[in-house]
């Protein structure tokens, strides 16, 4: 009779958690610790105990030296106690890891900022904007504007949401002729609000995509050339810090793939003018033990105007890899979508370590002819081929690929209000309004397009867990050290209101807890499909030799 | 010094389930790793491993929940917990402030606890302990994400607590049928503390607040009472860490009988003839800090002010986080009662 049983508990207990009296405790999550955020198997419980009593033990005996080391240390996933602690106790027994570069500086990252001159457009405006904008932003009025939620003390705010929303359905329901008198309606009452900012923002970009969507569909599918979404995309990079999360976070989960790999591969999914890859370069120099051989296969849009655009940002990108001494070779790959990609395209040798980095990517192959096979599904096997080392996967933290239209709305209004927030706590002028055009030109695609043209699929993390879980894939936990200088880069580049959460080794952006972004990394597991009587067969012959081990019949 | 350690983790284990032990310990040993001995935290670490959910407006077990900023300036974020309605098949943005059903709608004002350090109002643990708070108070729950210590020290977090309750208080939709909103202040650990000082500023606002609840609120002072020498350590406490919190949050050079951490000690002053709160306080038998929490019961009775105290011998701090003891149930009822009466 042991101290946990039952028995000596004053109270009973209710719930999962009681090793009962049929004796055999059942294999299933706690249901009541999932509900403070802990992932632990009842069977489990007991062994987590004792790994903590162990723990109290050494840290109560132990000078403070030990509590700082695992201060220090990396921590993964502390939703998983049991593996959590016993890191911790691992930690204990074993010196110090090497730090990755840049972990352990806390501001050796800011050289990553002036390694982004001369690769940008505008070359000085990086350091200046920070300066300019941090003045801005201490002498800004504190009438920052309120969130969807607080703004409806207006009247007319509330109505338009909800013309809005019956409008939407009106359109999912075919009834286009009700539809078209409700935008009228709207656009009245968009006369009323205050269009610079709030409600009346959002709304009106929605009013306008669903009348695009009614009067002038085929025209959606053209709105603005590549060049144009470039321009855009950089103006929203410098605008708030979402894509710099996102790039920020994959190089940090890169940099750890490529620990001890001499030969190197950087597969990027949508290269635009390479700025992710200045601070990896740099990162890479620094590594203890010299740089990698580092390659870099750049996908991207075919230029309109007959430019070799992506060979131009590959020179510029080996100009800065060969200043700081890193052997480095670009390949730049022109595809108008990126299911064309083969992996023939890549010439990925078995000698190199890939990497692949998809930012705002895989939600584009989600629409697909339902005559084919699953678009999806084709890329990622065969990514999945190619045996990357580690997989980043940086996706919008949205709903945004429903089946029911209105459902596809609703979130979107919510999703982008959100967006739209942010933008307007965190930047210069210019920067934001063409900021927003970039958001509108998203909410459109979401909104008015249906088949293929539809791109911006977005779906949940969850979602894309189950996905490449199917495809192959397992996750590559992202540890405290990337959100420590995740945390960091927000309150050095923005407002405040964004927060970073880490959520069972994945890391999301948010505003205001409202989530925005979510940043994830992979890696190919063996092939799944072996039965499991083979592989038995083979473990066993390769022991012949020998006694079976136990690991033979773990299988 | 180990043998005394055995008999430590001898005894709390005898006296909670073991998922709560695992829970409470976990607790322990990352703030261990969070507090540095010279008094600055790992707010980072913190924030990792700190387990977070958002606000969902989706209704889940009939309670739905969004994040409103009541002040830009300090962007003071709270987390309104409400039941959904039967009708409400698929809630739109809209009806996210829709008025309170007629009748009295209690408005529960939720500080969490963390000793004034750790958690936040979108913690897991607090975020299910307010959805909890919804259905046995039939309640709207308006949950505060005040300023921490040690980066923001006393009164940021009183500060705070009273602008949600004035934000609370200004809301036409959360008025009951009398076009009064009906608030209660509610907070566990560091939270219960902060109950007591936003109810003063509330009396001294002439701000109605009905009743104050506070569940294992952290009072202190600068002699050692004997429930602290007797439990140091015990019960996953030790007095180093409390001493540690309290030179955190309170003032710069300021000691324990400040009357933040001390209400009715040499510092603090008389209650009585003002017109506070009815109080509900609860007490747990193995908090080593609990002669603090009857002294302030009694500061409170000796003011002639309604107090209930709620005595539970067994229980430790944290007992209310988890449903699996009858304190919880005992406590959940009591609570229920005191906000409906």
């Amino acid at each position: 009779m042991g101290p946990y049983d039952s028995s000596i508990f004053v109270g009973s207990s209710s719930g999962s958690s009681s090793s009962s009296f049929t004796g055999k405790p059942p294999d299933q999550i706690d249901g009541l610790l999932a509900g403070a955020g802990y992932k632990v198997r009842s069977s489990e419980l007991r062994q987590v105990a004792q790994c903590l009593e162990r723990l109290e033990t050494v840290m109560v005996n132990a000078p403070t030296e030990i509590s700082q080391l695992v201060n220090d240390a990396v921590h993964y996933n502390p939703s998983d106690l049991a593996s959590w602690v016993d890191s911790l106790l691992s930690e204990l027994n074993q010196p110090a890891p090497v730090t990755v570069p840049g972990g352990s500086s806390d501001y050796s990252n800011l050289s990553f900022v002036d390694s982004l001159e001369g690769l940008t457009i505008n070359q000085t405006a990086i350091t200046d904007d920070w300066t300019e904008h941090h003045g801005a932003q201490q002498q800004q009025d504190v009438s920052q504007q309120l969130t969807v939620v607080t703004a409806m003390e207006e009247d007319s705010g509330i109505r338009l949401v909800h013309v809005l929303l019956t409008c939407a359905e009106s359109v999912q329901r075919g009834e286009f002729s009700l539809a078209g008198s409700l935008i009228e309606e709207m656009q009245g009452l968009l006369t009323r609000v205050n269009t610079g900012c709030g409600i009346g923002k959002v709304a009106g970009c929605f009013i306008d995509a669903l009348s695009r969507r009614l009067y002038t569909p085929q025209g959606v599918g053209s709105i603005g050339s590549s060049y144009d979404n470039e321009i855009l995309y950089h103006h929203f990079y410098e605008a708030c810090p979402n894509l710099k999360f996102a790039h920020f976070t994959a190089n940090q989960a890169i940099l750890e793939a490529f620990d001890g790999h001499d030969c190197v591969h950087v597969i990027d999914f949508n290269l635009m003018h390479g700025l992710q890859w200045p601070a990896l370069i740099q990162a890479l120099a620094l590594r203890p033990g010299g740089p990698p051989m580092l390659r870099l296969t750049g996908i991207g849009l075919p230029s309109p105007d007959g430019r070799d655009s992506l060979r131009e940002i590959g020179l510029r990108l080996a100009e800065l890899a060969s200043s700081v001494n890193v052997r480095f070779a670009f390949r730049g790959v022109a595809a108008s979508r990126l299911e064309d990609v083969k992996p023939w395209m890549l010439q990925v040798s078995p000698k190199e370590v890939v990497a692949i980095n998809s930012i705002m990517q895989l939600h584009r192959l989600l629409g697909s002819d339902p005559t084919r096979e699953s678009t999806i599904e084709t890329f990622l096997r065969w990514i999945r081929n190619l045996n990357p080392k580690i997989m980043t996967v940086i996706e919008q933290e949205a709903n945004h690929n429903q089946p029911e239209f209105i459902d596809r709305f609703t979130e979107a209004l919510y999703y982008y209000s959100t967006m739209f927030d942010s933008l307007e706590a965190c930047s210069t002028l210019q920067e934001k309004a063409l900021a927003e055009i970039y958001i509108q030109r998203e909410i459109c695609n979401v909104v008015c397009c249906e088949g293929l043209a539809r791109v911006e699929r977005h779906e949940p993390l969850a979602k894309w867990r189950a996905r490449l879980g199917g495809a192959g894939f397992q996750p590559l936990h992202l540890g405290s050290n990337a959100f420590k200088q995740a945390s960091m880069l927000l309150t050095l580049f923005s407002a405040e209101g964004y927060c970073v959460e880490e959520k069972e080794g994945c890391l999301t952006l948010g505003w205001h807890s409202r989530p925005l972004i979510a940043a994830s990394a992979w890696q190919a597991v063996a092939e799944p499909s072996i039965p499991i009587g083979q592989r038995l067969l083979v473990a066993v012959n390769f022991q012949t030799s020998f006694k079976p081990t136990p690991l033979a019949f773990r299988f | 010094m180990a043998g005394r350690n055995e008999v430590n983790l001898n005894e709390s284990r005898m006296v909670v389930p073991l998922n709560t032990w695992v829970l409470i310990s976990n607790f322990k040993l990352a703030y261990n790793l969070l507090r540095r001995p010279d008094g600055t935290f790992n707010r980072h670490l913190a924030e990792f491993l700190d387990r977070k959910v958002s606000a969902n407006a989706n209704p889940v077990d009939g309670v739905f929940s969004f994040d409103v900023i009541i002040d830009s300036g300090t962007g003071l974020l709270c987390r309104v917990y409400r039941r959904a309605d039967a009708e409400d098949s698929h809630l739109s943005i809209v009806e996210l402030d829709k008025p309170v059903s007629a009748g009295t709608v209690p408005v529960i004002i939720f500080f969490h606890g963390g000793s004034f350090a750790h958690s936040s109002a979108n913690s897991a643990i607090y975020d299910t302990l307010c959805r909890r708070l919804v259905g046995i108070c039939e309640a709207v729950v308006v949950s505060v994400n005040y300023r921490r210590a040690p980066e923001n020290r006393y009164p940021c977090a009183y500060d705070d607590g009273f602008s949600a309750l004035t934000w609370v208080n200004s809301r036409p939709w959360l008025q009951s049928a009398d076009s009064k909103v009906h608030i209660y202040l509610v907070g566990d650990s560091a939270g219960g503390n902060i109950v007591h000082n936003v109810a003063l500023r509330a009396v001294e606002s002439r701000i109605e607040v009905l009743g104050d609840i506070l569940l294992n609120p952290v009072f202190g002072g600068q002699t050692r009472t004997e429930s602290e020498r007797r439990l140091d350590g015990k019960y996953f406490v030790t007095l180093q860490d409390r001493d540690w919190y309290w030179r955190a949050f309170l003032p710069e050079g300021e000691d324990r009988d400040h009357p933040a951490c001390n209400p009715f000690g040499p510092k603090g002053k008389s209650l009585e003839g003002i017109k506070f709160p009815k109080s509900l306080v609860v007490v747990a038998g193995l908090d080593l800090i609990q002669d603090w929490q009857l002294a302030y019961v009694d500061g409170l009775r000796r003011a002639g002010q309604e107090v209930k105290l709620l005595y539970l011998e067994q229980a430790t701090i944290g007992f209310y986080l988890l449903p699996n003891t009858n304190h919880f149930y005992t406590v959940m009822d009591e609570i229920s009662n005191f906000v409906r009466s």
